[in-house]
Parts: structure tokens; C-alpha cells; sequence
């Protein structure tokens, strides 16, 4: 027993040792911060980048959401843009209801969410792998249909979601033509967020669940309690992300079934390779990347998606740890550079012997 | 009704037993089966176009392009990752990527329009009052040999019973000497040719466009989950119950509910039965 604790602390030990060692620290991301929030200083006179950082900021809040799942606690989920989707709809439908205050249907979106969250995550637990990526792939799905035949109860059927009153503060009311505004709320939100994530993964819980990644076996036998873990990530990553959903149906102002078409999805999971499974701040360089790139690749028209197809493939084969794994697999060629530098020098085989 | 269920669980058959059959053999699986499926629809297609073609040039032409296009893709987004950490979560990602960069490569080439195949054999035949088209005789019949080739295939032959053998033991089939990896990219080709033929039987009931290929995965998804992933015997029995399913619910409520409906059945017979009617662990 004593053994099989040594081992495992070792691991995690090991891990925590990793996560301190990269990129991924306190420091790094608080400069993160500071970096975004000063970018409107600018950009403030284009209302089309700020656009784009607002756009930046929510989907880095829903690619930190699935990082959480699917690089640190293993689940291959592939149900988070539908998980956006239920928490903008039902944040839209619950304002539109009387006596319910926009910021309220916000955090009851987020509930509604994480409530979703867990209804799929309960199957989920008892599936492995290739399993859970079919469930909550078939949820995705399965949401359209859905929500087209959901007109009786107020998803706006085949039409969209419209009509939805604006989110106000002490007399001033969120425009979408105001921008900074919104990038200022959307930063705090996001900030809040990414300290969350950053306290949850480093966090007793956040242990447990990269323990049950990496050996789940061993885990388990010291007492990690697998399904409890689990669905705790599934209602905390959903949670942010129904959150982040309504707040994205607060700013656009209207919402419809599109948004689960397969370039959405595509989109948000580009971020996720090209920031780094499990590397934390990585999303959030992943998501911004991508955004702007795929505002920009805009006059490529049907030949954008073509690109991001085989920006995917590419990403995948040559750089499985993302942007954020970049210094990580550089280190040994510049190690083997150096040491053959120094060694050039030192290990010159002595002449005339 | 009941015809139309049968018919259509024939070529659910076939479309889900190949992404049963990477899946059983590889262990790997397959997000670009949809497009798969619509690129088959349209090289058949492309092919029926060419003057003095016929049914059957397209229809073996159309297999042969998707059994090269199947090994190039395998090459392609699943080899390099084999074997390296985490292949399983890295392969599905590379194969979401090649899905989305086919099916927009077949937006750009082909456009967006829906296209329509003919039927295989036209007329029809009055069976104590119903009417049965040809097409859908020769459908059942085409899925029927095309599911004996394979079981014959499977038993018989070298490269079939390899498969098998690494799909049962992978290790131990490296060690006897089966070249795994080329087996791998055999079952990979071989199920893109599978998926051809039910995108040429099916695709005269059904357009086909460049966005179609979600619907036949997910589909084929729920079926292979029902039946259970890397079994040839439990797809064909969940393909004949679900497309009975879905014969019933689209005559009763509306086609518009059948997605949904098979996701509940899906959710229910996997709280059930987590590997499906017969499946094995991933």
C-alpha cells in the first residue's frame, strides 16, 4: 500500500512539477490577461477587430471549457458547442419569460447547461473512449432537429431565436454597436474564468482527474472515486460554458441552429489542437489565433474551410502538443545542438596518439 | 413501410459494417466515413456521365477510386499517428480534419446543388397489391452478395483471416509475422469501398450533397453503437432493427423526429448495454 502511494504521489508530484515547469504558470497567465485587456487601446477606433477580440474572448472561454475535458480529465467529449448552444438558448428563452432579469437567465442558461452537462455525462461514465465520442457526438447532432421541432416551447422552431431583451447595468444597456464595453465584461467574465480553470486543475480535484487520465488503474486503487470526479468536470465544464453561450446570444443578439453546423464546431476544435490538449493557457492562444485567421481568410470563401481542413491534418501529425508544446519539443533538438557544439570542442580525439 | 425498412436495413448494413470493420480491425475511428459516402455518391456519378457508361463500369470504377482514396487517407492522417501517445483521441481528431477537408473540397469541385443517381434498374412489380419498384429488389439483392463476399472474404482468404486476427489480438498477430500495418490499411480502403456501394444503392432514394455525409455517419454511428463497434453480426441485426424503426417513426409522427428517436434508443441501449448487442471493448 505504502508502495502504490509512493507511486502515485510520485506521478502526481511529477505533474505538479510539469505544469509549474511550462508555460502554464500563475505568471504567464495573468500576463495573458494584461495583454488582452490592453489590446482595445489599439484597436478601439476598428469596431470590426474589436468584433473579432469580443468573438476571440468567448471562444477562448468555450475552448478553455473543453480542454478541461477532453486534454485534462481524458473524456473525448464532442458535445461542447452543443452545450454553448443549450446555454444561449435557454439564457434567451428564460429573458424573454416576464420577471426573469437578463443577467439571471444568463446564469440560469449556465445551470441549464451544466443540468445538460450531466444528463449526457451519466451515460457517458459507464462508456469508454470511442464510446463517449459517439454519445456526445449524436447529441450535437441531434440538437437541430431538436430545436426546429422545440417552436411550442419557445426556441423559435425553425426560425431564430429573436427578441431577446438586453442585458443592462445601472441605467446603461449592452449594445452590440458598443464594443468596448462589451470586451471589458467579456474580459472579466473570462478572467474569472480562466482563474477558475486555473485553481480547478490545480486544485485536489483537478489532481484526481489527470491521475485518472494517466492510470486509471492506479487511481482508483488509491481511492480516486472515478464517477463522482467525472461528473464534477462535466457540470463545472459545462457550467462555464452555458455561461459563455449566453453571453454570446446576449452580444450577437439573436440565435439559430447554425451556429451547429459543422464549421463552428471544426472552428473551435482547430483552436484546441493548435493550442495544446492539456496545456492550459494554450486555448486561449489557440482561440484568439484562430478566430482572427478565420476573419481574415474570409475571401477565400468556400476554399477557408478547405484550409482549415488541412490546417487540422497537418497540426495533428506534426504537432500533437500545440503552439504550447512547441518549446516542449524543441528541447531536445536544441539540447542535441548544444551538446554536440560543446562536445565538437571537447571530445576532439587527442592527435599524434 | 415494412419493405421500405428492409430495404433501407440492407444498405444500413453495409454503410455501418465498414466503419464497424476499421474500427474492430485498426482500433481507429473513422470521423471521415460521411465523406467517404458523398465522394463515392459522386465519382459514381461523375462516372455515369462519361458516354457509353453504364451501371456497372460506374459501379466497380466508383469502388476502385474510393479503395485508392482509402489507402492515400489512411496514409495520410492515420499512419503517422499510430503508435505515438495518445493515437486514439489524435486519430479521431486527423480524421474530423480530412473529413472537413473533403467535404469542402467536394463543395468547391461539385457545388453545392443536390445531385440524384438513377435508379439501378427501373419498373416495377405488383406483389398481392403492393408495389415493389426493381430497384429496390435489386438493392436487397446487391447488399445481400455484397455481405456473403465479405463473410467469405473474412473466413477464406489470407488477408481476411489476418484481419481478423488483429482485431482479436494485435500483438500476438505482429508476432506471428501479419504485416499490421498494411492490414490496417486494407480494412481502411476496403471499408471506403463499402460505404461506396451504399452510397450508390442508396443515393437514387436519397440526394446527396456535400453536406450529406453527417447524416450517413451519424447513422452509421448508431448503428455500429447499437450492434456493437468491431462486430460484423451485431450491425447487421441493429441496421435491420433501426431502419425498421425508422420506417415506423417516419410513417407515424414525421422523418423529422427519426434522428431524434434514434438517439434515445441509442442512449437506452447503451445504459443497457454499454458495448452494444455484441461488441467489444475499445
Amino acid at each position: 500500500m505504502g508502495l502504490i502511494m509512493k507511486a502515485l504521489q510520485s506521478k502526481t508530484f511529477n505533474l505538479r512539477n510539469r505544469l509549474a515547469s511550462m508555460p502554464g504558470g500563475l505568471g504567464f497567465l495573468i500576463g495573458l490577461i494584461v495583454v488582452i485587456a490592453i489590446l482595445p487601446l489599439f484597436f478601439k477606433d476598428s469596431s470590426y477587430i474589436m468584433h473579432i477580440l469580443i468573438i476571440s474572448l468567448i471562444w477562448s472561454g468555450v475552448v478553455v471549457g473543453w480542454d478541461l475535458m477532453m486534454g485534462y480529465a481524458g473524456i473525448f467529449t464532442f458535445a461542447q458547442v452543443g452545450i454553448f448552444v443549450v446555454g444561449a438558448y435557454s439564457s434567451g428563452m428564460l429573458a424573454k419569460l416576464n420577471g426573469i432579469d437578463p443577467w439571471l437567465g444568463v446564469l440560469l442558461g449556465g445551470l441549464a447547461s451544466a443540468l445538460v452537462g450531466l444528463i449526457i455525462g451519466i451515460p457517458c461514465l459507464r462508456l469508454r473512449g470511442v464510446y463517449v465520442a459517439l454519445v456526445t457526438f449524436a447529441f450535437h447532432l441531434v440538437l437541430v432537429p431538436l430545436i426546429k421541432l422545440g417552436g411550442p416551447i419557445g426556441t423559435g422552431g425553425a426560425m431564430n431565436l429573436v427578441g431577446v431583451p438586453p442585458l443592462t447595468v445601472g441605467g446603461y444597456t449592452f449594445t452590440v454597436s458598443d464594443k468596448i464595453p462589451w470586451f471589458y465584461l467579456l474580459l472579466v467574465v473570462c478572467a474569472l474564468l480562466y482563474f477558475l480553470n486555473y485553481r480547478v486543475i490545480h486544485s485536489k480535484l483537478g489532481l484526481a482527474f489527470t491521475a485518472l487520465r494517466d492510470s486509471e488503474n492506479l487511481a482508483k486503487s488509491v481511492g480516486v472515486d472515478d464517477y463522482k470526479t467525472s461528473l464534477k468536470v462535466f457540470a463545472f465544464s459545462s457550467f462555464l460554458t452555458g455561461i459563455l453561450g449566453g453571453f454570446y446570444m446576449q452580444y450577437v443578439g439573436v440565435i439559430s441552429t447554425r451556429i451547429l453546423g459543422m464549421d463552428t464546431f471544426l472552428l473551435i476544435m482547430v483552436m484546441l489542437i493548435l493550442g495544446g490538449l492539456g496545456r492550459f493557457p494554450g486555448a486561449v492562444l489557440g482561440a484568439f489565433g484562430v478566430t482572427f485567421l478565420n476573419y481574415y481568410l474570409r475571401p477565400l470563401e468556400n476554399y477557408r474551410l478547405v484550409v482549415f481542413g488541412l490546417i487540422v491534418l497537418l497540426a495533428v501529425v506534426f504537432m500533437p502538443k500545440g503552439i504550447m508544446g512547441l518549446p516542449d519539443s524543441a528541447r531536445p533538438y536544441i539540447k542535441r545542438a548544444f551538446t554536440r557544439l560543446t562536445k565538437g570542442r571537447a571530445v576532439k580525439p587527442p592527435e599524434g596518439l | 413501410m415494412f419493405i421500405g425498412g428492409i430495404v433501407n436495413g440492407a444498405t444500413y448494413a453495409i454503410m455501418a459494417v465498414g466503419l464497424s470493420l476499421v474500427y474492430g480491425v485498426s482500433r481507429v475511428f473513422n470521423f471521415a466515413y460521411g465523406s467517404f459516402f458523398v465522394f463515392g455518391a459522386y465519382f459514381a456519378w461523375l462516372l455515369l456521365k462519361i458516354p457509353h457508361s453504364n451501371f456497372a463500369i460506374a459501379f466497380i470504377g466508383a469502388l476502385i477510386i474510393m479503395f485508392a482514396l482509402g489507402l492515400i487517407s489512411e496514409w495520410a492522417s492515420v499512419r503517422p499517428l499510430r503508435w505515438k501517445p495518445k493515437w486514439d483521441i489524435t486519430t479521431m481528431m486527423s480524421t474530423l480534419g480530412l473529413a472537413i477537408l473533403l467535404n469542402n473540397i467536394a463543395l468547391v469541385v461539385f457545388g453545392p446543388s443536390k445531385k440524384v443517381l438513377p435508379f439501378i434498374v427501373e419498373g416495377n412489380i405488383h406483389v398481392g397489391g403492393f408495389v415493389i419498384t426493381w430497384h429496390e429488389i435489386a438493392v436487397v439483392l446487391i447488399s445481400l452478395v455484397v455481405i456473403f463476399l465479405l463473410e467469405l472474404f473474412l473466413k477464406k482468404t489470407r488477408t481476411g483471416m489476418s484481419m481478423q486476427a488483429v482485431s482479436q489480438d494485435m500483438t500476438g498477430a505482429k508476432i506471428v509475422g501479419i504485416p499490421i500495418n498494411r492490414v490496417f490499411a486494407y480494412a481502411f480502403a476496403l471499408s471506403a469501398s463499402l460505404v461506396t456501394i451504399s452510397a450508390i444503392l442508396l443515393a437514387p432514394k436519397v440526394f446527396f450533397s456535400p453536406e450529406g455525409g453527417w447524416d450517413t455517419l451519424c447513422k452509421a454511428f448508431v448503428i455500429v453503437a447499437f450492434g456493437g463497434l468491431g462486430s460484423v453480426r451485431g450491425t447487421l441485426y441493429a441496421a435491420f432493427i433501426l431502419a425498421m424503426v425508422e420506417s415506423a417513426v417516419a410513417f407515424y409522427v414525421g422523418i423529422s423526429w427519426v434522428l431524434v428517436v434514434w438517439f434515445v434508443v441509442l442512449l437506452i441501449v447503451l445504459a443497457i448495454r454499454p458495448r452494444g448487442i455484441s461488441g467489444i471493448w475499445a
